[in-house]
């Protein structure tokens, strides 16, 4: 049967030169800390690879720090927090949207005496700004709010809220890892001390992803008890991840363009299930080019996804009856406050792969799934929606 | 092999449901009804009965929520079919649960709204009898 990938924010496949990277280094085997030439040869390459990592985001090399990816990277930024002295600041502010790992690390501070704001978003999913001010003050020690959200793709204007956090004396991170590839990401322009990257959002493997720290930027390594990554993260260097995140960040380079072209057929999807799926809404702003967040009134969301699975086509969904902790997407409650809503959403997430066809099918086969377990369901759908 | 997230028997029934009830609950000439869950908590189920001489003789239902309540719904209509109230009555979760080749953990609340919504429907009915 015809497969079509469309959880590209989940993971993405690993790229053919990413691929072919790997391959020709795997039996490099020689650890990158050794001073002989099996030790210098994988040094080498992990030393390419950081050039690569860096100049996609326009940072300097010696700024990156290679880890096992995201979540590492989000909750390395929030332990500099716990074990360094900052005064009188004992505040932190993150969006009330943030990737769990963020949300977790902050409650990890709250529980030892920090006291964390969560910024509220608008139907949108943008940064209210105005409430952000409010909790903005000279205690505030970190700012954290992500570029853009895995779930409903809403980008915020981080180099705005960076100017603000700053000027009130905070440290300022930003989750980058669905952003990355996708839109302009410049730690110049953003002016961040902190950011977050993931090395399979971008068509690399999984189990690598770098955290961009400004020089001068206050550190303190997580994983202690080595002197890799210039004694900010240790444990030995994981040559073959590290080697095909840097070929997949060299790829990224010049992906901005291409999504630019993903963006049309998103646009399309969301343009044909608006038209021919009644009682339906978007979530998100689409800020993101190839996210498209839809609630299904009266449909179960995965319900939604096991029967699109059963036709081939793979998405994700805000469901609580997915998420297997009983709660709807904590970004869509904070988007709006119907959890049927919630209940209901398909996230559609494009990749570089997918094409016209892909678009044409989906809604071959989307509208009578909708259909069918509106039909079966109890709510009377147009009640109380529209 | 099984490759799918539940067992193959809540896929069979999520994905061909038996005794659903298409249109309007006036499509179904039914004598007790029950309807419990809600659509905040993400699951709400209906279940219409029609009894005969204590037996129930037909069964519709409808459910808003996931796979594993859609099968729960389906596997239970046809398994009260034709049972007398007291039997039906009897019917447990767990037994719900083994019809469909097991459930996971987090998904047993689905067989309990089941027994439930079947539970409500015959109380119903007994009510209106007395």
């Amino acid at each position: 049967m015809r497969r079509i990938y469309l959880d590209n924010n989940a993971t993405t496949p690993l790229s053919e030169n990413a691929r072919r990277s790997m391959r020709a280094i795997i039996e490099l085997f020689g650890n990158a800390s050794s001073m002989h030439k099996d030790g210098r040869l994988a040094r080498q390459a992990i030393e390419k690879a950081r050039a690569n990592v860096a100049a996609l985001i326009g940072a300097e090399p010696s700024e990156i720090i290679f880890n096992s990816g995201g979540s590492e990277a989000n909750n390395t930024v929030f332990n500099i927090l716990a074990e360094r002295d900052f005064g009188n600041r004992n505040e932190i502010i993150v969006s009330a949207i943030e990737h769990p790992c963020v949300l977790a690390s902050a409650q990890k501070l709250e529980k030892k005496g920090w006291k964390v704001w969560h910024a509220p978003v608008d139907e949108k999913g943008k940064l209210r700004i105005s409430e952000f001010n409010k909790v903005l003050n000279e205690k505030t020690a970190l700012v954290s709010v992500m570029l853009a959200n895995n779930e409903i793709g809403t980008v915020q204007d981080i180099a705005k809220i960076t100017q603000l956090a700053q000027k009130a004396g905070a440290l300022m991170h930003t989750d980058a890892v669905q952003a990355v590839s996708k839109i302009a990401v410049d730690v110049k322009d953003l002016a961040v001390d902190y950011l977050t990257m993931s090395a399979h959002k971008i068509y690399g493997p999984k189990g690598a992803g770098a955290l961009f720290v400004r020089t001068g930027a206050p550190f303190l390594p997580l994983i202690v008890g080595g002197h890799q990554e210039n004694g900010r993260r240790a444990g030995t260097d994981s040559t073959l991840g590290v080697v095909g995140f840097g070929l997949a960040a060299k790829m990224a380079k010049n992906m901005i363009e291409k999504y630019q072209k993903i963006a049309k057929l998103r646009d399309e999807l969301q343009r044909q299930i608006l038209k021919k799926i009644p009682f339906t809404t978007v979530n998100g702003d689409g800020s993101l080019p190839n996210t498209l967040n839809v609630s299904f009134a009266g449909a179960e969301g995965e319900s939604i996804l096991l029967a699109l699975d059963e036709v081939g086509v793979e998405v994700s969904t805000g469901s609580a009856c997915a998420s297997g902790d009983g709660k709807p997407s904590h970004v869509l409650m904070a988007i709006k406050a119907d959890p049927e809503l919630a209940h209901g959403s398909i996230r559609f997430s494009f990749g570089l792969d997918n094409d016209m066809k892909d678009v044409n099918y989906v809604m071959r086969v989307l509208p009578e799934i909708v259909w069918k377990l509106r039909a079966i369901s109890t709510v009377k759908i147009g009640d109380k929606n529209e | 092999m099984n490759d799918w997230i539940y067992s193959d028997k809540v896929k069979q029934h999520f994905l061909e449901p038996k005794n659903w009830l298409m249109g309007e609950e006036n499509q179904f000439d039914f004598n007790a009804r029950g309807l419990v869950g809600n659509v905040v908590c993400g699951d709400q189920m209906l279940m219409l009965l029609k009894i005969e001489d204590d037996v129930i003789v037909d069964v519709r239902w409808k459910t808003y929520g996931c796979a594993s309540a859609i099968a729960s719904t389906s596997v239970l209509s046809e398994i009260v079919k034709g049972k007398t109230l007291d039997e039906a009555l009897a019917v447990s979760p767990e037994e719900i649960a083994e019809n469909l080749g097991g459930l996971p953990k987090h998904k047993f609340h689905c067989s309990v709204l089941g027994d439930q919504a079947l539970t409500k429907a015959i109380e119903d009915y007994r009510g209106d009898q007395k």
